[in-house]
């Protein structure tokens, strides 16, 4: 099982969760992150790291969210790897209001 | 309760190297959740996958919460509510028959690290049951084997700490995936990475961490001692030893040069499956790039040679001189930098001469009458274990627990495969429910768990339990009425150097404290020698040896008696196994990712997580048996069978196969049913990492 971004990211990519993952496992394209699901290690630290609560342990998702697991999977088979800490998006502040956090 | 909302500091209680410093919040007198200490330098904010939701276990609807008889046939889980004192009278009425017909070494404890806590852990019902004089437990679960080896060598020393890691150039993971469990240990080795260290594993497997180093060296399984030998061997013979060092800081190595010009690299790739190539160049690097670190792995141990292995590489860096800076040496446990009171945990002066050791490994064979010599056991009492799933030769277990004439008593929070045989259940209470200080074997901070919450229904915590065990057998020395405070102050000797600066009460105000040791950048323990060995130096050849192989009595309730007593090697080598009936696969069977130990096996998070019980086997292996991806297939040699789901993947190679331990068996079986009793060389550890099976297609 795997830690999962969901679409909470989209147009936010504060990218906190990459400062606090002990493992490389992040990759990006430019709207959002995605978790490997073969090298996370469930350490969980993740989760309350990320501002607009866009990350969720594979067991805790909702049947909405299942989805986010293949296209987790999917996209990190090609997109780079991200490793530092990078600015957040301009949209993201308005995007954290939108979402209520 | 509503209205008690709080933050607590705690501490992990589980038999795992991080230790970790929690941060706990209750809300309506209620663990609602836990987290990682973000000002703990090594838990650095995180947990991990097995204890991130430690509430769910904590107020899991399957708790075990008030003592309970059993009502229906052994093993069938049928049980009906009693109160603490039926249930003590029944303990105490039938355990005083007992030692009136038979003697009190009829009684035989079983337990190890379900909790590590100091109070609560492994010598948690010592005293109790050196009173008693029953038969003494050894306890060989886990790095006891790899101990032996170690002490031999370089004596109890806590060796490296793991955070200066980050300053190693060199770093070799041996037989050790701390991806999976040692996780708080990896972002020191990804610093060194980042800093130009490189990061070799050295396992049969392609584990997570293996994945992340810079190179995997797919080591035969139980061939480690003649790989390390062959590291020696070019080391010597290509003129990179720290002479110097080794001059000043050894002993004997003259023998153990002529012993590693036996293992020539073309001889050790023979036994390893590694290329002649590859061994200069793994000794080449490993010498050249100072410091250098080797961290072992608790697998390390689990061969018929693993204790040797253990020997052979904590030799290895007193050859290159390792030891002179921070971030180099060895690290194995550095338990030994915690000044422990041994004693008055464990009460050695209470065990009579003469009183019977018997090998945990062997409960199966003990219980079914198989082990010669054993005294006949009528009781058994478990805490702080669940054997049908850690214990080998799972059948002989079930069987053993199935005699009605035995009389059991399960400490636990849950009814496990092993609870649901006992005449006698009682409630223990998790870590959210008890006090406690722990040590850690994995680093260099001592950490309080005060209490999160009350005591559950009626649970209590090991150290009152065997209070009130104490009071039913009428034992009335000061040691069973000691509070749990009164226990901590007793249990460290707090005048030790190591412990200037560190008082109960800073521990309960702060949560957690480094042990008074300098700090990872200036932590070179042996840069000039100071080896806790009889000679004071690193012996390169053992003069412990002479008297035998023995497991150190901290594992064995103090008793220095009855000691396995087997010749040992004074230098380090390789012992071919045996040949295990000829059958195709080595099995290996290490900790799993998701479960700790027995623990969680139960839990449906951590289930998930693990995923189905499941072999990981090669693709090439699987397709000459007709077995697709998914497929059930059995695992069987002549000690038993188990069922599984075949993993087809190429992080094990042809010929191996892997299967994590954990699964609770229920009516089916999980790995330890093909595993064996049979020690290791030292230590009496196991040697499951020599299991040789074979599988079949299908149930
Ligand atoms: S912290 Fe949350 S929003 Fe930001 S990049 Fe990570 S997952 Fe996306
Ligand atoms: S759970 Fe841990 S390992 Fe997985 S992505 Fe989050 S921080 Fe990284
Ligand atoms: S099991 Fe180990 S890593 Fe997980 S919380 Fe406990 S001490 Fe930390």
């Amino acid at each position: 099982m795997t830690h999962v971004v969901t679409d909470a990211c989209e147009r936010c990519r504060y990218t906190e969760c990459v400062a606090v993952c002990p493992v490389d496992c992040f990759h990006a394209d430019a709207a959002r992150l995605y978790i490997d699901p073969d090298v996370c290690i469930d350490c969980g630290a993740c989760i309350p790291a990320c501002p607009v609560h866009a990350i969720v342990d594979a067991f805790d998702l909702t049947a909405e969210q299942e989805r986010w697991l293949a296209v987790n999977a999917e996209m990190c088979t090609s997109l780079p790897l991200i490793t530092e800490q990078e600015a957040a998006l301009p949209t993201a502040d308005a995007r954290r209001a939108e979402l209520g956090f | 309760m509503a209205d008690d909302n709080r933050t607590v500091l705690g501490a992990c209680p589980h038999d795992c190297p991080d230790t970790c410093s929690m941060v706990i919040t209750v809300k309506d007198g209620k663990v609602a959740s836990v987290a990682g200490n973000p000002d703990h330098p090594f838990t650095d904010g995180r947990l991990c996958v097995k204890v991130n939701h430690y509430e769910e276990r904590v107020h899991s609807p399957d708790r075990v919460l008030y003592p309970m008889k059993r009502t229906g046939p052994k093993g069938t889980g049928q049980f009906a509510r009693i109160s603490w004192q039926e249930a003590l009278d029944t303990i105490g009425t039938k355990w005083k028959a007992i030692i009136a017909e038979s003697g009190p070494t009829a009684i035989l404890p079983y337990s190890y690290l379900g909790t590590q806590g100091t109070l609560n852990g492994l010598n948690a019902g010592d005293p109790f049951f050196n009173k008693m004089g029953a038969t003494i437990s050894e306890r060989t679960f886990c790095d006891s084997g790899a101990c032996t080896g170690y002490i031999m060598t370089l004596g109890p020393t806590a060796g490296m700490d793991p955070e200066s890691l980050q300053y190693s150039k060199y770093i070799v993971l041996w037989a050790c995936n701390p991806m999976s469990t040692n996780t708080h240990m990896w972002p020191f080795i990804a610093e060194a990475q980042k800093r130009g260290a490189k990061v070799v594993v050295i396992d049969p497997a392609r584990t997570r961490s293996a994945q992340a180093a810079d190179w995997h060296i797919a080591v035969k399984p139980g061939t480690d001692a003649a790989l390390a030998m062959g590291m020696a061997n070019v080391i010597i013979a290509e003129g990179l030893v720290d002479k110097e060092y080794v001059d000043a800081y050894t002993t004997g190595y003259d023998e153990l040069a002529q012993r590693a010009a036996e293992y020539t690299p073309e001889k050790v790739s023979s036994i390893t499956g590694v290329s002649v190539d590859d061994i200069r160049k793994l000794a080449r690097e490993y010498a050249k790039s100072q410091p250098s670190a080797i961290r072992i792995g608790v697998a390390i141990e689990r061969n018929g040679s693993g204790g040797q292995a253990v020997r052979a590489l904590s030799c290895l860096p007193a050859l290159v001189g390792a030891w002179r800076k921070p971030g180099g040496g060895i690290l194995q446990l550095p338990l030994w930098a915690f000044p422990i009171n041994w004693g008055n945990l464990m009460r050695p002066e209470w065990v009579q001469p003469g009183t019977p050791v018997l090998n945990q490994w062997l409960l199966g064979r003990v219980l079914t009458g198989e082990q010669p010599d054993a005294p006949g056991i009528r009781s058994l009492f478990v805490y702080n274990a669940n054997p049908m799933v850690v214990a080998p030769e799972q059948d002989k277990i079930r069987k053993g627990l199935e005699r009605e004439d035995l009389f059991t008593v399960v400490s636990e929070h849950f009814l496990t495969d092993t609870a649901r045989y006992a005449d006698i259940v009682l409630p223990a209470t998790t870590q959210a429910e008890q006090f406690d200080l722990m040590f850690s074997w994995g680093h260099l901070y001592m950490t309080m768990n005060l209490p999160w919450i009350a005591p559950i229904g009626e649970s209590v915590p090991n150290t009152e339990l065997f209070r009130r065990l104490a009071k039913t057998m009428g034992f009335d020395d000061p040691q069973f009425s000691y509070t749990d405070e009164e226990l901590a102050e007793r249990s460290y000797d707090w005048t030790a150097p190591t412990l200037q600066g560190i008082t109960l009460d800073r521990l309960k105000r702060e949560g957690w404290a480094r042990l008074n040791v300098p700090a990872p950048d200036q932590y070179a323990p042996h840069a000039a020698g100071g080896f806790p060995t009889p000679s004071g130096k690193v012996e390169l050849k053992a003069s412990m040896a002479a008297g035998g192989n023995f497991v150190l009595p901290v594992f064995r309730q103090g008793s220095n008696e009855f000691q396995d007593g087997t010749p040992v090697d004074p230098l380090p080598g390789w012992t071919k196994p045996p040949a295990g009936d000829g059958l195709p696969f080595a099995l290996l069977s290490p900790k799993s990712h998701a479960f700790l130990n027995s623990g969680y096996g139960n839990l449906r998070r951590q289930q998930a997580h693990a995923g189905e019980q499941h072999v990981v086997i090669n693709a090439a292996d699987a397709a000459a048996r007709g077995i697709g991806d998914g497929a059930t297939i059995t695992v069987f040699n002549s000690t038993g069978a188990f069922q599984a789901v075949a993993k087809l993947s190429d992080e094990v190679p042809t010929g191996v196969l892997q299967s994590p331990m954990g699964y609770w068996p229920g009516a089916g079986g999980s790995v330890n049913a093909v595993n064996t009793a049979r020690f290791g060389d030292l230590g009496r550890a196991p040697s499951f990492s020599d299991t040789r099976v074979n599988v079949r297609a299908g149930a």
